[in-house]
């Protein structure tokens, strides 16, 4: 089992990279130009009060010291006040993580869903009518930003035919995957193209390639060459790309959650921007950040599962 | 030869190509007997591959066809029957091994898997006794603890045992027929002969009846019963081994017998063992004591081991200029990497490394400035090792306008001489490496040494992916050079019989150190170590009453046979 002693130690190597991240996030959000106590006061705003609010949340101190209170309340737990909302940042976000993390993993499995039976399609009839459709479908389905489709998706299922709610979360376990499934189904077409176009190449190099006709050379129906050998062989450089375009999804969830209007952190970072609130635009730029090493991290341990090659 | 178990009659397969039909495989007749080993010989693009692909219509493009002909077995053509049909003779009847067992084997699963799997499809057998079977089948092709390698995967093996564990997958179908494609090719010659005497001894305990693809005439005459000599497609001579190795109607088979290494003809009396005035002389290279040795990556952060691997272990060498040195090992011997350091291309650990005077560890600089404008080296894949976007002429023009040896208005005309030196014509000044054959691209690369204007040439396995009568070539091209132009050459090989053709010297490495040294003569008439013995009696002589391996051959060495090299699975 020594090949997943890395899974102890990994985790050690986090630290100097998010508290590099954590540096940088803090710089760059106090670049961002206007001043969150005028935004905060708006039209009322005299020199006077715009001080002490400024000397109310630590602004007018030197940067390196608010990093320093900043390290110092992260190290009890607590991510600094939302200017805007008047809570502890940590909090806010674990308030809205849920339908975030949600869509994610929702957009992740649908993604795979449509990538690997129309991957294996089109690879197992390469050059066929199929193939030609499926590679016809993905190039399409690079081509549209998400922003758009997600559009076209609520104007054809929810405005023309009624199926689904325009936008929103609900409440009950049912109801919010109902709400789910068009912002999901909008990532999930974005990334299941990109994840075809892997597998596809990949499973048409392996279908030809000496594993499979060793296999067939030994008398095996084509339903375990292609299942027992083409496939997982196949799937080892996918799930790495699968790790890059979820962490970049991550990230992608703010424009999907703005069109949707879902309550998850990407709206809440937009909003946080628009009223510079740095506390939340630096916290929830930490949670981002942390997923994407947690989901690479994670893919790394996947890989080494499926490969008994690889070594981390 | 018996009653024939399987009959081919002109069979022929046609290439569809974008400029019209090309007949790969032209009326092609024979018969394999039951228990018979039947050679199939020629070199690259002969169509031997092809054929016993055809055989179980296993076809490498969609674009190829068998377009006459039938193929019998019990009674029934092959190249009829349904498509279901053929693929329970494939496998079932006719099992198949391929010349390189990394490839072809599935790395993402237990070799015992692998097995079990073949025993499940084709004898119908399930869970624990398809595992039952797999282990006895490990057991049978020569793995020492079946039960514990049953879960290895094929990356912890090495090259022997895979193709061990492969021979292992073929049996797991219990075939009457086995297709052996290059199965040794791509081994040292030691295990090179233990897979062959394990081939030798399935034919015996199963009653197997095996169609032996290979270049090698050597391994032929140890091997087969009969052979069959194809050329292009078609089918020149075949008969027993002794007729075909003995009166070749065929000029065709005349030449490949006398291109082989081990043909008398091609062995060089010493020559003139440098002669003696060169104990006054002052060696071209010394080597003293070097070690080279390597960090271990991919170790744990706070895991234990070894933090470096020995390469090269001590080793001490002097070679004098105009000198020819083989040195040969198995892979993994350190001889690669002795070159690389002594042209500075691998870290040197330990040790002093000096060309013509100029010591690599103290004055580096200036060594590596001499070594760089009087050594040059050729390398093992021509393809690989020419850029495919330059023609040979510009290539050469390269080199010569780096080195600044010759004056700018003279690169064309050097460019020509050294075309000529090499044997090629002075029109492959305009062609790209890709539209040349690999003997061809291998003189380009020899003209890129020479362009050097080299006192030392390093050839590092240089023959090896090249047909036998290239080979041939080449190795005259180099005895031809040598004596031209007074070259040190350092022939590094695995192939013995090449470097006894060629070599005044041989150095013999194992496990980084040097175990023999001497005149080529004397090592291969009279070998004193056990190691050295084993090599060369590992060697396919062509003279089938020479017998591979004497009975009691040297030592027996372990490593191969211990199973996991990676050591204990936890």
């Amino acid at each position: 089992m020594h090949r997943y002693k890395f899974v102890l130690y990994r985790p050690l190597q986090f630290l100097p990279v998010l508290l590099g991240i954590s540096i940088i996030t803090f710089v760059l959000v106090r670049l961002i130009p206007g001043d969150p106590a005028r935004v905060l006061l708006g039209t009322k705003s005299t020199p006077a009060a715009i001080a002490a609010i400024r000397a109310q949340y630590g602004l007018d101190q030197p940067i390196w010291l608010q990093y320093f209170y900043f390290l110092q309340n992260l190290a009890h737990g607590e991510m600094g006040k939302s200017i805007l909302y008047k809570i502890d940042v940590l909090r806010l976000i674990t308030t809205r993580i849920e339908p975030t993390l949600a869509l994610v993993l929702s957009a992740v499995l649908l993604s795979l869903v449509i990538a690997v039976p129309l991957a294996s399609l089109a690879a197992r009839s390469n050059g066929g009518p199929a193939d030609h459709a499926v590679r016809f479908i993905s190039t399409f389905g690079i081509g549209f930003p998400p922003f758009w489709l997600a559009l076209m998706l609520i104007i054809f299922f929810s405005v023309r035919l009624d199926l689904f709610p325009v936008s929103g979360y609900g409440e009950s376990l049912a109801d919010k995957l109902y709400h789910l499934i068009l912002p999901s189904l909008t990532i999930a077409l974005s990334l299941s193209t990109v994840l075809i176009r892997s597998l596809r190449t990949a499973m048409i190099a392996e279908l030809k390639g000496d594993i499979a006709t060793a296999a067939r050379a030994r008398g095996m129906p084509e339903s375990i060459v292609f299942w027992r050998h083409v496939m997982p062989n196949s799937l080892v450089p996918t799930v790495n790309l699968l790790a890059v375009n979820i962490g970049w999804l991550i990230g992608g969830t703010v424009v999907v959650e703005s069109v949707f209007a879902l309550p998850g952190m990407g709206q809440l970072l937009v909003r946080a921007i628009f009223s510079r609130d740095y506390m939340v635009v630096q916290g929830v730029a930490m949670v981002f950040a942390c997923a994407t090493v947690l989901v690479n991290f994670v893919a790394d341990i996947v890989t080494v599962a499926i490969d008994p090659r690889v070594k981390q | 030869m018996s009653e024939a178990l399987l009959s081919v009659h002109d069979l022929s397969v046609v290439f569809s190509g974008d400029d019209g039909p090309r007949t790969l495989i032209d009326d092609l007749s024979f018969d394999l007997g039951k228990g018979e080993i039947l050679g199939l010989v020629g070199e690259s693009g002969s169509g031997k591959s092809l054929t016993c692909r055809s055989l179980v219509r296993l076809m490498p493009s969609p674009k190829l066809k068998i377009t006459a002909g039938t193929v019998m077995l019990d009674g029934r053509d092959l190249t009829q029957v349904s498509e279901a049909d053929i693929r329970s003779v494939r496998g079932r009847d006719i099992g198949m091994i391929f010349q390189n067992p990394t490839s072809h084997l599935d790395p993402l699963m237990r070799i015992g898997d692998q097995i079990a799997e073949g025993v499940r499809v084709h004898r119908g057998v399930d869970g624990k006794e398809a595992r039952a079977v797999a282990l006895d089948i490990l057991a049978q092709v020569g793995f020492t603890h079946p039960a514990r390698q049953y879960n290895g995967y094929p990356h912890e093996f090495s090259g022997g045992m895979r193709q061990r564990a492969m021979i292992g997958v073929a049996l797991s179908c219990d075939p009457r027929i086995l297709i052996a494609d290059e199965p040794t090719t791509a081994l040292d010659v030691t295990i090179q002969a233990q897979i062959l005497r394990l081939l030798m001894d399935l034919r015996e305990s199963r009653g197997l009846s095996v169609i032996m693809i290979t270049h090698d005439l050597g391994i032929v005459a140890q091997t087969c019963d009969r052979i069959a000599v194809l050329r292009q497609g078609r089918l020149l001579e075949i008969g027993d081994k002794r007729d075909v190795l003995g009166q070749p109607q065929h000029p065709y088979t005349q030449n490949l017998i006398a291109s082989h290494p081990s043909m008398p003809a091609r062995q060089t009396t010493p020559v003139v063992m440098h002669d003696q005035t060169s104990t006054k002389a002052r060696p071209l290279i010394e080597i003293d004591d070097l070690h080279v040795r390597f960090p271990v990556t991919g170790r744990a952060l706070f895991g234990g081991g070894p933090r470096e691997f020995s390469a090269v272990k001590g080793v001490s060498l002097q070679v004098m200029p105009g000198e020819t040195v083989g040195i040969v090992g198995e892979s993994g011997s350190g001889k690669s990497t002795l070159a690389r350091a002594l042209l500075g291309l691998a870290p040197i650990s330990e040790g002093h490394v000096a060309f013509d005077g100029a010591d690599i560890v103290t004055e580096r600089t200036k060594a590596l400035r001499k070594l760089r404008h009087e050594t040059a080296m050729v390398f093992q894949d021509p393809y690989n090792a020419l850029n495919p976007r330059l023609t040979i002429g510009a290539m050469l023009a390269e080199v010569l306008a780096v080195q600044e040896s010759v004056p700018k208005e003279r690169i064309h005309e050097r460019i020509g001489e050294l075309l000529d030196l090499v044997g090629l014509e002075r029109e492959f000044a305009d062609r790209k490496p890709l539209s040349m054959s690999g003997g061809q691209c291998q003189r380009a690369g020899i003209a890129r040494a020479l362009a050097v204007n080299p006192k030392l040439i390093v050839a590092d396995e240089c023959v090896a992916a090249l047909d036998v009568t290239i080979q041939a070539q080449i190795v005259d091209l180099f005895r031809d050079l040598k004596k031209r132009l007074n070259l040190t050459l350092l022939f590094i090989a695995h192939d013995l019989a090449i470097v006894r053709s060629l070599c005044e010297r041989v150095v013999v490495m194992y496990h980084g150190e040097i175990v023999e040294e001497g005149a080529t003569a004397k090592v291969f008439a009279a070998p004193r170590e056990a190691y050295t013995r084993a090599l060369i009696g590992a060697i396919p002589d062509i003279d089938p009453d020479k017998p591979l391996l004497p009975p009691k051959g040297g030592e027996e060495f372990d490593d191969e046979t211990s199973g996991l090299v990676t050591g204990e699975a936890s």
